[in-house]
C-alpha cells in the first residue's frame, strides 16, 4: 500500500489543495468536488424551500377566512400544485441528496465520491430543471392539476395550457439528478470505504443512505416512464391514459404512486439516518441495537414499495387486493417502531446532553410518531374512504414529511454547521427558532386533522361560512405564519453565525464518526492521509486521528502526477483493492446539462428540430466525457512506475465503473419493467383495450435483427473473455465485428419500425409497442456506438491487455440490450399471438 | 464467495426480493384470474382462488423460514476476523424470517374476503 510521507503537514496540505481544489472565479463552475457540489445542492434546496414556503403562506392567507377571494381559483390551483411540487421534488429529495453527498465520503474516510463529474452533472440538472419549473410560475402558466398530476385532469383536453408540460419535462430533468446521485452514492459506499471498514463497521448513516440510494434507483424510473408517456400523449397525441383508445387513467396513478410512496421513505430514511447519528452523540454512548436498525432499514426499504395502492383505495379495486396493500401498510410500522425503540433505548441508557440539535430530535420524535399513528389509521380501508381527499390527509402528510424529514434535517444542519463554517450556532436564537417552528407547526396541522374530520376537502380555494370550518382555518393560518417566523429566525441564526459564531473546537460535540477528523471548515481533499478503520466509533477510540491524519501518517499521503487518488476497497470487508484515480475539475457536466436544458426548452416550445440537434449535442458531450477516461492523457496514461500494490483501477477488471454500469442498468431495468407493467395492466384492466386485426410487426425481420444482436453480444463477450485470459491479439478486430453486427441489428430494427403500420394516436396497443421499439433501438444504437469507440481506443492504445478496464464496463450494457430485446419479443410479439389463438 | 452462500451480503436482500416477487404475483395473478376465470361471487371466500393463494403463501412461508434457519446456523459462533460474516448471516436470517411472516400475512385476508368483488 501507499507509503507514509515525511513531508511537513503544511507542505502536504498545499500540495493536496492544489490538486483537489476548485478553479478560481468563474472556473468554480467546473468544480466536481463533493464538498462543493454537496453544499451547492443544500443552498439551492434552501432557496427552493423558501419559494415553496412562500406559496404555502399564500395558500394559508386565502384559506384563513371563509369566502375570501384574495387569489382566484385558477391561481389557487397553481399555488397548491407548485407548493407540493417544489417541496417534494426541488427541496426534500435534493437537499437530502446534497447532505449525503457532502457527508458520505467524509464518514467513510475517503476524499471524494467515486464519480465526481456525475455529482456535478446531477447538480446542474437539478438547478436547470428547477428553474424551468419555477419559470412557469413567473410566466403565470404554472401547472395546476395537483402535484401528482392525475389524468385525465392533466391531459391535453382538460389542461390545454403548458403547465403540465413544464411539470412533466422539468421533473424528468430533475430526476436525472436523483438517479445520478443514487448511482454515485451506492457505488461510493460499497467500493470506496476506508481500509478495514467492513460492512458491520460502517457508520449507521451510511446504511441509511445506501438504502435511500437503492430506493431512488428502483423508485424513480416508474415516474420517469409515466412522465414520458403522458408528455407523448399531450404533445403527440399517443394514447396511454385515454379510455377511448384503449388506455386507462389509472395506469398513471399506478406509475405515479409506484414512485410516490417509496419517495416518502426515500425522504424519511436519510432523515432517520441523521437521528441515528445524532442520538448516540448526545447520549454519549453507542447506538443501542445497531444490527436491529440495519435490519429495520432493509425491511423498510422493501416493504415501502408494497404500499403504493393505499393512495388509491377509492378507485374501485377489489377488496382482497386492497387488503394486500392494507396489510403491507401496517407491516411497515414494524421496522419504524424498531428504530424508534432503539432511539429511546439509547437515550434511556445514555447521559443525554440537551444541546440545540437535540431539541430538534425531540421535536422529530413527537411529531413523527403522531404522523405515523395517523398513517396506521389511514392504512385501514374503511377509515381511509371516509377521510380521502380531506384536510385530514393533508395534516397526516405534513406530520410525516415535516416531522420525518424537516425536523431531523434542521437538527443535522445545526449539528454539522461547525463542520462547514468552523463556528458554533447561537443557542439562544436557535431555541427561539425551534419553539416558534414547533408551536406554529402543531397549531397549523394538529387542528387541520379536525378540519378534515369535519369534512373539509383538500384543494378547495374557499368555503362557506356556514360549514363551521372558519375558526379552525384561521388558527391554522396563524400557526402557519408563526412557523414562517420560526424559519426566519433559524435563517437569521445561521447567517449571523458565519460572522459572530464563536470558533468551534475540534470535534465540538464529541462525536464518534470520521467526518470530525477532517479540518474545519472542510478542506477540498478531506483527509491528508487515509486511515485504516477497525471500529464503528473511530473518533471515540482513536481521538488523536485528526492529528495523525493531518501529519500524513496514513495511506495515500503522496501526490502522484497531480492525480486525484483515493482507495478502492472490497464491498464486504473494506480491504483496499486498488487506487482509484478520479477526474479533476471539468466543464463537461455543465456543458452536458446545458444541452439537456436546450432539449427540454425546445420540447416545451415545440421546436422539435432544435430538440433533435440539442440531443445530438448531449450525445457528443456524453461521449467526450467517456473519452476522457482510463488511460487518456487527461486521466491517467500508462506509466512504467504506475503503482502495482494496489494497482490503479483502470488497470483492473473490476473497477468502480463496472459497478456504476450495473447500478445504472438496475434503474434502466426498472423503467423497462414499468413499461411491461403498463402493457400487461392495459391488457387486463383497460376498459376499452383493443388490438389491431393484424399484428403490426413483421416477425421474421424482427427475429433476424434479434439474431444479429445475439451474434454481436456473443462476439463481444468472447473478446472480453480473451482479454481476461490474457490475450488482446484480436481485440480490435472482434470489437469492430461486434459493432458491425450491432449496426445491422439497428438497421433491421429501424426497418421493422418504419414498415410497421402502427397507429399510436389511435390505439394504446400500438402506442406502447412503439415506445418499446424506440427503447430497443436507442439501446442497440448506444451499444454499437460505445463499441466503435472502444475499438478506436484499442487502436490508439487507451485499451489493451495492460488497460483492460473499459470493455468490461461496456459488456453489461450489451447483455442488458440483448435481454430486453428477447423479453420484449416474448411479451410484445409472442404472447399476443398466443392469447389471440386462445 | 458465491452469492448463494449464507455469508454473502446478497443474502441480506434475497428474502425480501422473494417477498416482493410474491407480492407482485399475488396482486397481478389475482387481477388476471379475476379477468379471465373469476369464481362466482356467491361462493364468498370459499373459492379455488383463495385456496391457491393460501396454499402458496404457506409453502412460501415454510421455504423462507428454512432459509432463515440455514443462515442462522451458518453464522460463525464467534466473530471471524472483521466479523462481517457473522453480521451478515444473522441479519440475513432475520430478514428471511420477516419475509416469511410478511408473505403469509399478505395471504391471510383471503380467509375472509371474496377474491374479485
Amino acid at each position: 500500500m501507499s507509503e507514509v510521507t515525511n513531508k511537513p503537514a503544511e507542505e502536504l496540505h498545499e500540495e493536496l489543495e492544489r490538486v483537489w481544489g476548485n478553479k478560481p472565479g468563474w472556473g468554480a463552475a467546473s468544480a466536481v468536488n463533493h464538498t462543493t457540489v454537496g453544499l451547492r445542492f443544500l443552498i439551492t434546496g434552501l432557496g427552493f424551500f423558501l419559494v415553496g414556503g412562500l406559496l404555502a403562506m399564500l395558500v394559508r392567507t386565502q384559506l384563513a377566512l371563509p369566502e375570501q377571494d384574495i387569489v382566484g381559483p385558477e391561481l389557487y390551483n397553481q399555488l397548491f400544485t407548485m407548493h407540493g411540487t417544489v417541496m417534494m421534488f426541488l427541496f426534500a429529495i435534493p437537499v437530502l441528496e446534497g447532505a449525503a453527498m457532502y457527508l458520505i465520503p467524509k464518514m467513510i474516510g475517503t476524499r471524494d465520491l467515486v464519480f465526481p463529474r456525475l455529482s456535478a452533472l446531477g447538480y446542474y440538472c437539478y438547478l436547470f430543471g428547477g428553474l424551468i419549473i419555477l419559470s412557469s410560475l413567473v410566466l403565470q402558466i404554472a401547472p395546476d392539476a395537483g402535484w401528482f398530476m392525475y389524468t385525465p385532469l392533466s391531459n391535453a383536453e382538460f389542461s390545454p395550457g403548458k403547465g403540465p408540460d413544464f411539470w412533466l419535462i422539468g421533473i424528468t430533468f430533475v430526476e436525472i439528478s436523483a438517479i445520478s446521485a443514487g448511482v454515485e452514492l451506492v457505488v461510493s459506499i460499497l467500493r470506496t470505504r476506508a481500509n478495514g471498514m467492513a460492512l458491520n463497521k460502517m457508520p449507521i448513516f451510511c446504511w441509511y443512505i445506501l438504502a435511500m440510494a437503492l430506493m431512488i434507483i428502483f423508485g424513480f424510473p416508474p415516474l420517469i416512464l409515466g412522465s414520458i408517456l403522458l408528455e407523448l400523449e399531450r404533445a403527440a397525441g399517443w394514447v396511454f391514459f385515454d379510455v377511448v383508445g384503449g388506455g386507462d387513467p389509472l395506469l398513471w396513478q399506478h406509475l405515479f404512486w409506484l414512485f410516490g410512496h417509496p419517495e416518502v421513505y426515500i425522504i424519511f430514511l436519510p432523515a432517520a439516518g441523521i437521528v441515528s447519528t445524532l442520538i448516540p452523540v448526545f447520549a454519549q454512548r453507542p447506538l443501542v441495537g445497531y444490527r436491529w436498525i440495519v435490519l429495520a432499514i432493509i425491511v423498510m426499504g422493501f416493504i415501502s414499495f408494497g404500499l403504493w395502492v393505499h393512495h388509491m383505495f377509492t378507485v374501485g379495486i377489489p377488496q382482497l387486493a386492497l387488503a394486500f396493500f392494507s396489510i403491507a401498510s401496517m407491516l411497515v410500522a414494524i421496522p419504524t417502531a424498531i428504530q424508534i425503540f432503539a432511539w429511546l433505548a439509547t437515550l434511556w441508557t445514555g447521559k443525554v446532553v440537551f444541546r440545540l440539535p437535540m431539541l430538534w430530535i425531540l421535536g422529530f420524535l413527537i411529531v413523527f410518531v403522531a404522523g405515523g399513528l395517523t398513517g396506521v389509521m389511514l392504512a385501514l380501508v374503511p377509515f381511509n374512504w371516509q377521510v380521502h381527499d380531506t384536510h385530514f390527509v393533508v395534516a397526516h402528510m405534513h406530520y410525516v414529511l415535516v416531522g420525518g424529514m424537516l425536523f431531523p434535517l434542521v437538527a443535522g444542519f445545526y449539528y454539522w454547521l461547525p463542520h462547514v463554517s468552523g463556528r458554533m450556532p447561537s443557542d439562544t436564537l436557535g431555541r427561539w427558532g425551534f419553539w416558534l417552528f414547533f408551536g406554529g407547526f402543531n397549531m397549523t396541522f394538529l387542528l387541520m386533522h379536525l378540519t378534515g374530520l369535519l369534512g373539509m376537502p383538500r384543494r378547495v380555494y374557499t368555503y362557506d361560512a356556514e360549514m363551521g370550518w372558519g375558526w379552525l382555518n384561521l388558527l391554522s393560518s396563524v400557526g402557519g405564519f408563526i412557523m414562517a417566523i420560526g424559519v426566519a429566525v433559524i435563517i437569521l441564526d445561521i447567517t449571523l453565525h458565519f460572522r459572530f459564531g464563536r470558533k468551534a473546537k475540534s470535534n465540538p460535540w464529541n462525536a464518534d464518526t470520521l467526518e470530525w477528523a477532517t479540518p474545519m471548515p472542510a478542506s477540498a481533499y478531506n483527509f491528508a492521509s487515509l486511515p485504516d478503520i477497525d471500529t464503528r466509533h473511530p473518533m471515540w477510540e482513536h481521538p488523536n486521528l485528526p492529528e495523525t491524519i493531518e501529519q500524513g501518517h496514513h495511506g495515500l499521503s503522496e501526490v502522484m502526477y497531480e492525480r486525484r487518488d483515493i482507495f478502492g476497497s472490497d464491498a464486504i470487508t473494506g480491504k483496499v483493492r486498488e487506487v482509484i484515480h478520479l477526474p479533476t475539475n471539468s466543464w463537461l457536466p455543465l456543458q452536458t446539462a446545458l444541452m439537456i436544458a436546450v432539449v427540454c426548452i425546445s420540447l416545451l416550445v415545440k421546436v422539435y428540430p432544435l430538440a433533435l440537434v440539442a440531443s445530438l449535442g448531449v450525445l457528443f458531450f456524453a461521449l467526450r466525457w467517456g473519452w476522457h477516461n482510463g488511460a487518456h492523457p487527461v486521466a491517467s496514461p500508462w506509466r512504467d512506475d504506475d503503482p502495482v500494490d494496489p494497482p490503479l483501477h483502470s488497470r483492473t477488471f473490476d473497477g468502480p465503473g463496472l459497478w456504476g454500469m450495473v447500478v445504472s442498468l438496475m434503474a434502466n431495468g426498472t423503467l423497462y419493467v414499468s413499461l411491461l407493467f403498463g402493457w400487461f395492466y392495459l391488457w387486463t384492466a383497460a376498459p376499452q383495450w383493443s388490438v389491431p386485426e393484424e399484428a403490426p410487426i413483421s416477425i421474421w425481420p424482427l427475429l433476424a435483427s434479434g439474431l444479429a444482436l445475439s451474434a454481436a453480444v456473443l462476439i463481444y463477450r468472447f473478446a472480453v473473455t480473451q482479454l481476461r485470459n490474457g490475450s488482446d491479439a484480436r481485440l480490435q478486430k472482434m470489437l469492430w465485428i461486434a459493432a458491425g453486427l450491432g449496426a445491422l441489428h439497428v438497421g433491421l430494427l429501424a426497418w421493422v419500425l418504419i414498415a410497421a403500420p402502427l397507429k399510436p394516436s389511435d390505439l394504446a396497443h400500438d402506442a406502447v409497442l412503439s415506445v418499446m421499439l424506440y427503447y430497443l433501438l436507442l439501446h442497440a444504437g448506444l451499444a454499437t456506438i460505445f463499441t466503435v469507440l472502444q475499438a478506436l481506443r484499442v487502436r490508439i492504445g487507451y485499451v489493451s491487455l495492460r488497460l483492460p478496464y473499459e470493455p468490461v464496463v461496456v459488456q453489461p450494457f450489451w447483455i442488458y440490450t440483448l435481454g430486453v430485446f428477447w423479453m420484449s419479443f416474448a411479451a410484445f410479439v409472442l404472447l399476443p399471438m398466443v392469447w389471440e389463438v386462445g | 464467495m458465491s452469492v448463494w452462500s449464507p455469508l454473502h451480503p446478497a443474502q441480506l436482500v434475497f428474502g425480501l426480493v422473494i417477498w416482493s416477487g410474491w407480492f407482485v404475483l399475488l396482486y397481478g395473478g389475482l387481477s388476471v384470474a379475476c379477468e379471465f376465470a373469476p369464481p362466482p361471487d356467491k361462493r364468498g371466500a370459499v373459492t379455488w382462488l383463495n385456496g391457491v393463494m393460501l396454499f402458496c403463501g404457506a409453502i412460501l412461508a415454510v421455504l423462507l423460514s428454512w432459509l432463515a434457519r440455514r443462515c442462522w446456523n451458518a453464522a460463525p459462533a464467534h466473530d471471524d476476523g472483521d466479523g462481517s460474516g457473522r453480521f451478515v448471516a444473522r441479519i440475513a436470517a432475520a430478514v428471511y424470517l420477516i419475509a416469511a411472516l410478511a408473505a403469509f400475512a399478505l395471504t391471510l385476508p383471503s380467509v375472509v374476503l371474496p377474491p374479485c368483488v
